[in-house]
C-alpha cells in the first residue's frame, strides 16, 4: 500500500572531522599525511554508504589553528566529496572548534531524525584556548551526547588527557580500545585509523541495533556510547614497535 | 446508548530491509487477538521489538515469547477480573500485569535456552533475548496500555487526525531503549501505563501501536502521524504487509511492526432528516470523498504529492529545503545528477522536486517556488569558483586495505 502523503526517509549520518591545523602540523609531513589519509579513505567510506542505503552519509570538516572555521561547511554526501587540502599555521584553538560543532549539532539545523553523528578529533598538540568551555558547550547538545566521539593523537606531543575528555570516560582495564585516543606515530598508522573510522565505524553507525538503555548486565558498563564500536585495526600501539618510515 | 465495538484488529511484523540484506531473522513480533472473560470480550494488541546485534542474538525468540506470555498473563487476569471494573484494571496495568509478564517472560526464555543444543556450555543471560514490549487492551467501556521500551502509540480521532499518545521519552531519538531483559523496574512500566474510559461519543476512531522502526522511517513526526492516519484505509493484512515492506525499504531499514484497532463509527446523535435521506446523503458524500481521494492519489506523481505536501505547510518549506543545500550545490556542479534524481522520484521525491526546479517553476504554490528560487540563488552565490587545480582523489587501488 503506498502512503502518498507521507515522507519516508533514510536517516542522515553526519560524519565530522575536527582537524588540528596548528603550525606544528607542518613539521615532519603530518599535514600532508592527514590530507592524504582522509582523501584515500573516501572511496571506502562511499562503498560503506552504498552498502547501507538506510543511512545518508554526510561529511563535514572543521579546521582549527588560530581560530576554528569550517573547512567543509555543507553536509556533503560522501559520494560527491572532493577533499581540499588543509594547510598548517597558527596555534591550537581546539575549544573553538568544539563550539563550532556544537552549533552544527543543534536542532535545527540538525534534522529531527538522524543516526548518531560520528565526530573524529585529530590533533598533534595541546589546546591553546578554553578547551573545557568548548567541550562543555558541545556536550550540552543531545546529538553530541549520542555521537560516536573518536580521537586520533598524531605523534608524542598530543595531549592525550584532553583527547580522552573529548571521547568520554576512559574504559577500565588496559589495552587498546577505541574509547581511548588512538595514537598514530606515522603516516601508515594514521591512514589505518582514518580508514577504520570512515569505514568500520561508519558501517556500525549506519545500521545501529537498538540496545538496552541503562544498567544492563555485563559489558554494557564498558560501552557507554550509543553505538557498539567495531574492533580496532591490528595496528601496533607501541610507538617503539612501529615500522613506519617516519616516526612523529 | 451503546458504545461502538472494537473491530478490524490487525497486527503485522515485516523484516527490515537491512536485516533481509544481512540475512538476519525478523526480530519484531506482533499479535492481535480477542480474549473472552468475565463481563465480555477483551481485544489485545501486542508489539515487541528484539534488540538485534550480537549481544542479543536470540532477540527474535525474545520478542515472540514476549507476545505469547503477554497473552497468557492477560488471559489469567481476565478470568478473574470483571471488565466493568476499570480502576482495578488500571491497577493491574500499572502493577500486577507488568510483574506477571516479566516473570513469565524470564521463565519462557530460560526454558527456550535449555532446549538449545550446546546451551550447557555457555552461560545463560536474559540479554541474549532482549526485547521491548508494548500492549494495548481494548474493552467495551475502556482501553488501556502498558509496556516497556521504545514503542509508540497513536490515536486517530473521528476527523481522521492522529495524535501521539505514548512514547518512550527518556531515550527519544537514540538507539537505547528500556527492555524486558533488564532487572524489573515497576516505574518503567508505570510511565507507559494509561487507561481511558470510553463513552459512546468519545472522539476516537482507531489506535495504532508500532515498533520504533516505523516512526524512524518517517522524515518527521508529522509524517509519522500522517502515516498512522493513512492506515485507516488499509483493507487487509496483505495490504498492511505491503505497506510495512515499503516503509522499511524507503525508511530506516529496521524491522517494522504495526497493530491497529478500529472503533466502529460513532452514530449520529440527532438528525432532522428521515433515515432514508440520511443514507442517501451518506452515500453521496462517501462517493464524493472517494472520487476526490482517487483523483488525488491515483493521478498524482510523487513529485506532485511532495509539492502539495510542502505547500500545505508553507512555514516548513524553508527548513525542509535548507536540509538539502548540498543537493542544490551538487546539481549546479554536476548537471547530470538531475536526471538521476528525477528517476528516483518514488524514493526521494524532494530530491526530484529540487532537480526539476532547476529548469523553471514547478507546479505548486508561490511560496514553494519562491523558496526554491532563493535556494538556487544562494547555491550559486556560495559556489566556490575553481581556483587552479584541485587535488586529485587517490585512485581506489592506492587506498590502504581495510584491515
Amino acid at each position: 500500500m503506498p502512503f502518498p502523503n507521507v515522507r519516508l526517509s533514510n536517516r542522515p549520518l553526519h560524519f565530522i572531522y575536527l582537524c588540528d591545523c596548528s603550525g606544528s602540523m607542518a613539521a615532519q609531513g603530518k599535514m600532508q599525511a592527514l590530507n592524504q589519509a582522509i582523501r584515500q579513505s573516501l572511496p571506502g567510506m562511499a562503498e560503506v554508504a552504498r552498502e547501507n542505503p538506510e543511512a545518508r552519509v554526510l561529511v563535514r570538516a572543521v579546521r582549527f589553528a588560530d581560530q576554528a572555521a569550517w573547512h567543509l561547511a555543507e553536509p556533503t554526501p560522501v559520494q560527491q566529496l572532493q577533499w581540499r587540502d588543509l594547510e598548517a599555521g597558527g596555534i591550537t584553538a581546539m575549544g573553538d572548534a568544539l563550539n563550532l560543532v556544537a552549533d552544527a549539532l543543534q536542532s535545527p539545523p540538525m534534522e529531527e531524525r538522524a543516526l548518531p553523528p560520528v565526530l573524529v578529533l585529530i590533533s598533534d598538540g595541546q589546546p591553546t584556548d578554553d578547551f573545557d568551555a568548548g567541550l562543555a558547550n558541545l556536550m550540552r547538545r543531545p546529538w553530541a551526547q549520542k555521537a560516536v566521539r573518536l580521537a586520533i593523537a598524531m605523534g608524542h606531543d598530543a595531549d592525550l588527557e584532553v583527547l580522552q575528555q573529548f571521547i568520554g570516560p576512559e574504559p577500565s582495564g588496559r589495552g587498546k580500545s577505541p574509547r581511548r585516543p588512538l595514537q598514530a606515530s606515522n603516516a601508515t598508522t594514521l591512514a589505518q585509523y582514518i580508514q577504520w573510522a570512515s569505514t568500520a565505524v561508519v558501517g556500525a553507525a549506519s545500521m545501529p541495533a537498538s540496545r538496552v538503555a541503562a544498567a544492563d548486565a555485563g559489558t554494557a558498563a564498558n560501552s557507554p556510547a550509543n553505538i557498539p564500536l567495531p574492533d580496532l585495526p591490528p595496528t601496533l600501539l607501541d610507538p617503539s614497535d612501529d615500522v613506519g618510515p617516519l616516526v612523529w | 446508548m451503546v458504545n461502538p465495538r472494537w473491530q478490524h484488529l490487525q497486527a503485522c511484523s515485516v523484516i527490515g530491509a537491512a536485516h533481509r540484506r544481512q540475512q538476519k531473522p525478523c526480530q519484531d513480533a506482533s499479535l492481535s487477538v480477542e480474549l473472552k472473560g468475565r463481563g465480555g470480550s477483551l481485544q489485545l494488541l501486542v508489539v515487541a521489538d528484539g534488540h538485534g546485534g550480537s549481544r542479543y542474538r536470540l532477540s527474535h525468540r525474545g520478542s515472540a515469547l514476549a507476545c505469547q506470555v503477554s497473552q497468557e498473563a492477560v488471559e489469567q487476569w481476565l478470568s478473574s477480573t470483571p471488565l466493568t471494573e476499570p480502576e482495578r484494571w488500571r491497577q493491574l496495568l500499572e502493577q500486577e500485569l507488568p510483574a506477571a509478564i516479566h516473570q513469565r517472560w524470564l521463565a519462557a526464555i530460560t526454558a527456550d535456552w535449555a532446549l538449545r543444543p550446546g546451551a550447557e556450555h555457555e552461560p545463560f543471560s536474559p540479554l541474549l533475548y532482549g526485547s521491548t514490549l508494548g500492549l494495548v487492551l481494548l474493552a467495551p467501556q475502556w482501553w488501556g496500555c502498558t509496556g516497556i521500551g521504545d514503542w509508540d502509540l497513536s490515536a486517530i480521532d473521528q476527523q481522521g487526525q492522529a495524535a501521539l499518545l505514548s512514547e518512550e521519552r527518556e531515550h527519544s531519538g537514540s538507539e537505547a531503549t528500556g527492555s524486558l531483559c533488564q532487572t524489573f523496574v515497576q516505574q518503567l512500566w508505570r510511565e507507559r501505563t494509561q487507561l481511558h474510559p470510553l463513552e459512546p461519543h468519545t472522539d476516537l476512531q482507531a489506535l495504532v501501536l508500532s515498533t520504533d522502526g516505523v516512526r524512524k522511517s518517517c522524515a518527521t513526526d508529522a509524517d509519522y502521524l500522517q502515516l498512522c492516519a493513512a492506515l485507516l484505509d488499509v483493507r487487509d493484512r496483505q495490504e498492511l504487509e505491503q505497506g510495512l515492506a515499503h516503509i522499511t525499504q524507503a525508511g530506516s531499514g529496521d524491522d517494522v511492526s504495526l497493530a491497529i484497532a478500529h472503533r466502529a463509527s460513532k452514530p449520529k446523535r440527532s438528525s432532522v432528516l428521515p433515515r432514508g435521506w440520511r443514507w442517501l446523503l451518506l452515500l453521496l458524500a462517501a462517493s464524493g470523498v472517494g472520487l476526490a481521494a482517487w483523483l488525488v492519489t491515483r493521478q498524482e506523481t510523487p513529485l506532485q504529492a511532495e509539492a502539495r505536501q510542502l505547500c500545505a505547510n508553507p512555514e516548513q518549506i524553508q527548513a525542509t529545503l535548507n536540509q538539502r543545500r548540498a543537493q542544490f550545490k551538487a546539481l549546479l556542479n554536476q548537471p547530470q545528477l538531475a536526471s538521476q534524481l528525477q528517476q528516483l522520484a518514488s524514493t526521494d521525491p524532494l530530491g526530484a522536486l529540487i532537480a526539476a526546479s532547476q529548469s523553471g517553476p514547478i507546479p505548486g504554490c508561490t511560496a514553494l517556488n519562491a523558496e526554491l528560487n532563493r535556494q538556487w540563488q544562494r547555491a550559486r552565490a556560495t559556489a566556490v569558483p575553481a581556483k587552479g587545480k584541485m587535488p586529485a582523489a587517490a585512485p581506489p587501488a592506492a587506498a590502504p586495505r581495510n584491515p
